[in-house]
């Protein structure tokens, strides 16, 4: 499973842009640039939508228990 | 794979929209094909208005040359209504974009009455008989407003949903794009990008063989070199996310570009003024050697401000902007997807483990593309098309001053909303502390980027960018 559907995984512009400083200034979290890369709160890192890691919790779980 | 944001109502209700649905929201939600649809928007009604006999001069009201401040006064008084009804207009497109970006519209207006007050003030300065001798160009004194503002007293939270940088610089492109043919981007299109592609390699390189002997990690030190070598903090975005970077490599990346760029805005203008370097060259120049759009159209509107001001400063003012453009859009900002395929391939073949796998396939080229530079080129299309059914006299006398101008006046509003919105969204304090080795690597590839587009843009491509515009 892709890091699109993952709890771990943000790719909201909004949270993209409070996560770095700076970045509203010269660019832009909605850009298309950004496509759908977002922040993986699991690895500390900013990742491709598409990529997996073996360490995936699925998102509709989480909400589903919650 | 279709995307649905784990925080969206589908998501949480475990619902899965059409694949058209969700790609008319993508289209939405993306501020590049939104900035398109507004700049287009204009020039589609300014060309219809001008088509059936009118112009939209009456909108695109600007502020003329003045020497007292009675003279202001009187313009204000003449044309109050003309700039409410533009102020009223801009806030409109603007709001409507804000709103699709889910920042608000209402929030959105509130924050972006002050922009337009001040950038009003801000374009009324610079239109002073003495502004050139003071150098209170727009761009600069916009930037620099802004940033004493934000640096010294904050600016309140509220003012965030109307500085929108990318935004207002990317429906600037677009209107941008109605003011040059298509024959002139055709003709100088394949130069920008040789000298475009030859800059962004060595400096890429620079920056990433230094960066790695200095030990540092192959994904921060491409983070930096894209940085540095493409798009400025788009291009660290889009290659951190490529290639999987560590959130703090990319703040380290942001900063490092943010301060940089911000230095050039003043440098670069400042040092081609120096060497008396006609506009086009300086326009080519400062495309090379500026990291972000933004930046480096502050930077080259300031330089055409110059022409016809300053003693020695030869060529059309529009020639910096236009040189800058063809450089940095389409030699450098177009092939960001690429660089982010290729560069994703490089970090899951050659490169240490993460612990997560990228699956970037070639889809990553058209997915990263910048959308408004479709805009741009569909924008110049578009007006090339409608002139063509004039002859040159008539163009010169009658499309230009009718259409063109006009859409040359917003496009110089919606530059100088972005360029006080740099200024005030650029908190010194809020940047991340870079330490010294990525500060090095990435000043080493800003040091060769800035020698090698002096070079390229005087000695190997001179003759061509003077000639531009003329």
């Amino acid at each position: 499973m892709s890091c699109s559907t993952c709890a771990h995984f943000d790719p909201h512009p909004a949270a993209v842009e409070a996560a770095f400083p700076g970045l509203s200034s010269l660019s832009s979290a909605y850009a298309a640039v950004k496509a759908a890369d977002g922040l993986c709160s699991r690895h500390e890192r900013y990742v491709a939508a598409s990529s997996d890691c073996t360490m995936y919790s699925s998102a509709s779980t989480c909400t589903r228990q919650s | 794979m279709q995307i649905v944001e784990p925080s969206s109502p589908h998501a949480a209700q475990g619902v899965r929209p059409s694949p058209i649905g969700v790609r008319r929201a993508a289209l939405l939600r993306n501020e590049d094909w939104l900035s398109s649809f507004l700049g287009l928007a204009l020039i589609l009604v300014a060309a219809s208005v001008f088509a059936a006999g009118g112009s939209i001069k009456w909108l695109a009201v600007a502020p003329q040359k003045w020497s007292h401040a009675s003279d202001v006064l009187q313009q204000l008084r003449l044309n109050g209504v003309r700039y409410a009804a533009l102020f009223a207009v801009w806030a409109l497109l603007l709001g409507a974009a804000a709103a699709a970006l889910g920042l608000g519209a209402v929030k959105f207006w509130r924050a972006f009455a002050p922009v337009f007050l001040v950038t009003a003030a801000i374009y009324f300065l610079g239109l002073w008989d003495q502004a050139a001798h003071y150098n209170l160009e727009p761009p600069l004194v916009a930037l620099a407003l802004g940033l004493l503002f934000s640096n010294s007293f904050g600016v309140p939270r509220w003012l965030d949903p109307g500085l929108r940088v990318e935004l207002y610089i990317k429906v600037g492109i677009v209107l941008l794009g109605a003011s040059l043919p298509l024959t002139l981007l055709a003709w100088a299109g394949p130069v920008a990008i040789l000298q475009a592609a030859i800059v962004s390699l060595i400096t890429f390189g620079v920056i990433y063989a230094v960066a790695t002997r200095l030990g540092l990690d192959r994904r921060l030190a491409a983070t930096l070199g894209t940085g540095g070598a493409v798009c400025g903090v788009s291009g660290a975005i889009a290659i951190g996310g490529a290639v999987g970077a560590k959130k703090q490599d990319i703040s380290v990346a942001i900063s490092l570009v943010v301060v940089w760029a911000i230095v050039m805005i003043f440098v670069l203008p400042l040092a081609a003024r120096a060497l008396g370097l006609s506009t086009g060259v300086a326009g080519a120049w400062i495309g090379t050697s500026e990291f972000a759009d933004a930046a480096g159209l502050a930077a080259a509107q300031t330089y055409g401000g110059y022409a016809g001001n300053v003693a020695g400063i030869s060529g059309h003012p529009d020639a910096a902007v236009t040189a800058f453009t063809l450089m940095k859009v389409i030699g450098r900002d177009m092939w960001i997807g690429v660089w982010a395929f290729v560069l994703s391939l490089i970090a899951a073949t050659r490169w240490e483990r993460t612990g997560i796998e990228s699956r970037s396939g070639a889809g990553e080229i058209w997915k990263r593309f910048p959308k408004f530079v479709v805009g741009f080129l569909l924008a110049s299309l578009l007006v090339t098309w409608f002139a063509s059914g004039y002859a040159y006299g008539e163009y010169k006398t009658s499309v230009l001053p009718g259409l063109v101008a006009p859409l040359q006046a917003l496009r110089t509003w919606a530059f100088t909303f972005a360029f006080l919105s740099i200024g005030l969204t650029t908190r010194v304090r809020e940047l991340v502390a870079v330490g010294a080795r990525p500060f090095l690597a990435f000043t080493a590839g800003a040091a060769v980027n800035v020698l090698l587009g002096l070079f390229l843009s005087t000695r190997v491509f001179g003759a061509f960018w003077s000639g531009l515009g003329q």
